[in-house]
């Protein structure tokens, strides 16, 4: 190690606390947007292996609407010439009931004998074994892991449960998939013949055909072979569709994540400069004593590699640990609002790895790059004034201010010109990064304002830290940044969340219109179940129940994929209920009770870019069938978008009696909780029931909704204890660079209790002015993540409403943050004796 | 040797220009022990600036051991110094977080000269100071006129040409200073060294080969 090197990493071990602090902010920012990448790509690759698994080899898919392929289609599809091979599929979910306790599990109908070329279940050998098995009666296969959650051998009886129904099957073997892969995907599976399938779930028909297909042609000729009611999708598509539900979601994780990742990066920035500061006449000797710029900028840039490299490391570390935790919340919220997930554990690759520990390392030098060259620049003149150096970056500032408007402008113009949810996050970040160079300028302005006030409380000791604030400009400037950006963005979520939640409460008021919501009882992390038939006769016939409306939920085909159908029976009371954002409301109703036109939601219309006048192509029983887009409403019931229909323009085009969801209003004068108790008295014997009151409903998507913010609200509060540290560092950097100018004022007179109140006032007015700058920044970050990035993100318009008490939370939060920072250098600097404080390092 | 000639050297700041000398000229041979007096503010800590290439000036030039610095860029500027300037400042200026014996050393590493026979030469500097035994220290464990005399090795450690000293006795008291001075005539002369002492000692005067006044942007002998 040369000398130089060695002075380097002894410099770095003299300075423990400021290294460990500076490691521990990369460590927790590269920890933080480690866990979001392992969670998002855990739960992602444990659907895509399903998915795929479940696909199998097929090129092609056909299907049909939610009434499913009738038995023929499968026969009518082999006899096409260019159909390589074809296989019947039927599948549903189940709540399966071993000894082990009860699980939801997936049901995989299959023909065993036109299996071979699509899916492989173990080895060769093993699935042709199985093939035989599985052809008697009420048998099924799973995997010894699934199997031994269940608590389940070869040969146990093995009961399972839909909507309400109970039967049972009989474990024929388990399945020892050849790969971790297999595995995976093949987890939490119920593999059956087509017959035992249909039998289980209550159905009749088939789900859909996998196919090989050799030709275009033959895509035709199938698709002929289907007639009307069915179509030929590419296989996966279905699967691609699904992802993309998440992308929205799983990008504004990232982009929190990132945010942890920049406050560490500010925190780097921080300590580098002020090593470079602290060390500017050690750095002069050594360019006077022959010491070339680039050795200089390599001597504080491999600090910084010391630091990027030990807080990248800690970082996975802790990144491992983070990453289990925030998997629970990510596939919580994934299953609430989108898909069944099956993985439980983290899925950890070296790619993720190395990336994560890469953004670390790179971000750490790109933060210390700026003041390597600033070292580099060093005049060998061996001692700069200090007072050189801050006038100098005063002299700096105007450039510093014109810098952060110019990004921030341009920032804002990537946000407004910009339609993707990737550029809105650029063009944020560029809002953010500009605001945070204007910093420094505002706050020499306010501490101008603050003087005066801090010097009537605390007489010279408030005048003194008003001006240690603005005149150490190099060190409290990248504090200040920091706090500020952090509290503003806090801010910013806050009001994006509160006002989508207010918007919810709002809408919810409005759709709820009906007394009692009925739905089936969705075994846990199922998508859909239906209500009995049976239950929905008994629920419309109670007499306190004056209407009854129904909803009927399935997914339909449409050339630009699946879309999200509902069917639903409309009446005057209900049509006071929707808020239309377009679409003529005194014109659209007729139409659209006869069942000519559709309504879209809001996140529909703006995802598929579609607007009222154009046309959907529907694939109905009858074939396709375009009908015309009346209006476009407001609903936050799901961010993929729905279609709606009148329930009997549903019904006219499928073939499908079953009810989703029914909503009923009471006679005047009915109680409520007594007609609820009553119906589930009804309905016991039947199915098991969520009958709820509309109040009740409201309460149970508001906790989903806060559900899903969970996940949010951890990663904000991890992006301000980043910050926090960072401004931590900065302030005991300031405060131990003072212990000469403190020991001189303690010689002079000046009490143990005085160098306190000094040194926590001038925190604390750094504290305040943070808050100051962040109440409008964090206003300003709120509007734009409301008009621009969730708007794109989800297609949800919110209503934006920022509760008063902001103002003070704010403050609060920047002073509390500034204050808890400021305690150990003040409690330090009161300890330290004035013989040792004038000793100096 | 020292060759300033025509030297003129302005800053601009705020309040315009401001000459600090113009048209100086100055020698001082191989060898030779060259003290310059004059009061704060008149410009001697600027020609040391100059003379180690440190700074350039507005005009003039400035060759040292026959090479014109005014010629050279910032980079071989330094490498010069590397090779040819030792120094000694008023505040020591030691590398706090090296030992005295890795400080003596940095100018050999720094220079490429970081040779066995070069190591034990800068040793027996120590030895020679009376420091041999504090070699495994860092500096702050060292009394002021300990670490000065540590500077003082460190600036003949890598055999340079030309020794400059800007205030060496400036942060030592009396005695402590004398002894310095001593040090430094007794190594500077021992080698041959061209030694320009910035000081305001009047110790200094007494061993000097020839004495400069600064005073007013002009030299002249007392």
């Amino acid at each position: 190690m040369t000398l130089l090197r060695r002075a380097s990493v002894r410099h770095l071990w003299v300075h423990r606390w400021q290294t460990g602090l500076a490691i521990l902010g990369v460590g927790l920012g590269v920890a933080v947007v480690l866990a979001v990448d392992l969670a998002v790509s855990s739960a992602r690759v444990g659907f895509t292996l399903s998915a795929e698994t479940v696909a199998g080899r097929s090129t092609h898919r056909a299907e049909a609407g939610p009434a499913g392929l009738d038995d023929g289609a499968y026969r009518r599809l082999r006899s096409v010439a260019g159909v390589t091979a074809a296989a019947p599929v039927v599948e549903g979910e189940v709540v399966a009931r071993g000894p082990g306790g009860p699980a939801v599990l997936r049901v995989l109908g299959v023909d065993p004998f036109a299996e071979a070329p699509f899916r492989r279940y173990s080895g060769d050998r093993d699935d042709r074994r199985h093939a035989s098995v599985l052809i008697g009666d009420r048998t099924t296969l799973l995997t010894s892991s699934t199997a031994a959650v269940l608590a389940l051998d070869g040969g146990d009886w093995l009961g399972v449960e839909v909507a309400g129904r109970r039967d049972s099957v009989r474990v024929a073997g388990l399945l020892d998939p050849a790969d971790e892969a297999s595995r995976l995907g093949l987890e939490n599976l119920l593999v059956m013949d087509v017959g035992t399938a249909q039998a289980v779930l209550g159905r009749r028909g088939l789900d859909r055909v996998d196919l090989i297909l050799e030709s275009d042609a033959a895509v035709a000729d199938a698709a002929a072979a289907l007639g009307p009611g069915g179509t030929i999708v590419v296989a996966g598509a279905a699967a691609g569709a699904l992802q993309d539900m998440t992308r929205a979601f799983d990008l504004n994780l990232r982009a929190l994540s990132m945010l942890a990742l920049i406050f560490g990066v500010f925190l780097i920035y921080n300590s580098v400069t002020f090593s470079v500061v602290q060390r500017r006449r050690l750095l002069g000797t050594l360019r006077a004593l022959g010491a070339s710029r680039r050795q200089v900028f390599g001597l504080v840039l491999g600090e910084a590699a010391i630091l990027g490299l030990v807080g990248a490391a800690l970082g996975l570390i802790l990144g491992l640990a983070l990453g289990s935790g925030l998997l629970r919340l990510v596939t919580r919220t994934i299953e609430d609002l989108y898909f069944v997930v099956t993985v439980r554990e983290l899925v950890i690759s070296p790619a993720t790895l190395a990336a994560a520990a890469a953004l670390g390392i790179v971000g750490t030098l790109a933060a210390a790059a700026p003041p390597a060259f600033e070292a580099a620049m060093t005049e060998p003149r061996a001692a700069l004034l200090r007072s050189e150096l801050e006038a100098g970056l005063r002299r700096r500032l105007p450039l510093l201010s014109l810098a952060g408007l110019t990004l921030a402008a341009v920032g804002m113009l990537v946000l407004v010109v910009a339609t993707g949810v990737e550029t809105s996050f650029v063009g944020l970040f560029g809002v953010i990064l500009g605001a945070a160079l204007l910093t420094p300028q505002v706050t020499v302005l306010l501490m101008r304002l603050l003087r005066p006030a801090a010097g009537a409380v605390l007489g010279v000791l408030g005048r003194m830290a008003a001006s240690g604030v603005a005149a150490s400009m190099s060190r409290t400037g990248p504090a200040i940044a920091t706090l500020t950006v952090a509290v503003a963005v806090t801010i910013g979520i806050g009001i994006m969340i509160g006002s989508f939640r207010r918007s919810l409460v709002d809408w919810l008021d409005i759709t709820l219109s009906a007394d009692v919501y009925i739905s089936a009882v969705r075994p846990a992390g199922a998508l859909t179940s239906t209500l009995d038939l049976r239950a929905v006769a008994v629920l419309g016939d109670d007499p306190a129940v004056a209407e009854v409306r129904r909803y009927r939920e399935v997914t339909v085909p449409t050339p630009a994929g699946p879309v999200d159908l509902m069917g639903i029976s409309i009446d005057s009371r209900l049509r006071d209920h929707f808020t239309f954002l377009d679409g003529d409301v005194a014109e659209l109703w007729e139409p659209f009770v006869e069942g000519s036109v559709l309504l879209v939601s809001e996140p529909f219309a703006h995802h598929r870019r579609t607007q009222v006048g154009d046309t959907l192509t529907l694939q109905t029983e009858r074939g396709p069938e375009s009908l015309p887009i009346a209006g476009v409403f407001r609903d936050y019931g799901s961010d993929r978008g729905l279609v709606m229909i009148s329930y009997s323009g549903y019904r006219e085009r499928w073939d499908d009696p079953t009810v989703t969801t029914m909503a009923l209003i009471l006679e005047p004068g009915a109680d409520r909780d007594e007609v609820i108790n009553r119906l589930q008295a009804a309905t016991a014997g039947i199915q098991p029931l969520n009958i709820r009151s509309n109040h009740r409903l409201a309460e149970v998507s508001l906790s989903v909704f806060d559900q899903t913010f969970a996940i949010t609200q951890v990663l904000r509060f991890l992006a301000l204890i980043v910050a926090f540290v960072g401004v931590l560092s900065a302030l005991m950097a300031l405060q131990f660079e003072r212990v000469r100018e403190l020991g001189v004022l303690r010689a002079n007179g000046l009490t143990p209790g005085q160098v306190w109140t000094m040194v926590a006032s001038q925190t604390g007015i750094m504290g305040l002015a943070a808050g100051m700058m962040a109440l409008p920044l964090g206003l300003g970050l709120g509007v734009l993540m409301i008009e621009f990035v969730n708007r794109r993100s989800f297609g949800w318009s919110i209503d934006m409403s920022a509760p008063p008490d902001l103002i003070l939370q704010a403050m609060a939060l920047a002073l509390t943050a500034a204050l808890l920072a400021g305690l150990y250098p003040a409690w330090r600097m009161a300890r330290t004796s004035p013989a040792e404080a004038l000793r100096g390092e | 040797m020292i060759e300033l000639a025509g030297l003129t050297k302005a800053y601009v700041d705020a309040g315009g220009e401001r000459v600090v000398f113009r048209d100086l000229d100055l020698w001082a041979a191989d060898g030779e022990i060259v003290v310059l007096l004059g009061p704060s503010g008149s410009g001697k800590t600027t020609l040391l600036n100059l003379v180690s290439g440190i700074d350039l000036p507005t005009a003039g030039a400035v060759r040292v051991g026959g090479v014109a610095l005014t010629a050279l860029n910032e980079r071989e500027r330094t490498l010069f110094r590397r090779d040819q300037i030792g120094f000694v400042f008023q505040f020591f200026n030691l590398i706090p977080t090296l030992t005295v014996e890795e400080n003596l050393l940095l100018p050999l590493e720094l220079s490429g000269r970081d040779t066995a026979a070069a190591r034990r030469r800068a040793l027996s500097l120590l030895a020679e100071v009376g420091l041999v035994d504090r070699a495994g220290e860092y500096p702050d464990r060292l009394s002021g006129g300990e670490q000065q005399r540590v500077a003082v090795v460190r600036a003949l450690s890598h055999d340079p040409a030309v020794v400059l000293a800007d205030e060496p006795t400036g942060n030592l008291d009396r005695d402590t200073g004398r002894s310095i001075l001593a040090l430094l005539e007794r190594l500077a002369r021992g080698a041959g060294k061209t030694l320009l002492i910035v000081t305001h000692s009047e110790e200094a005067v007494s061993m000097a080969d020839r004495v400069l006044v600064l005073r007013d942007g002009k030299l002249s002998t007392p």
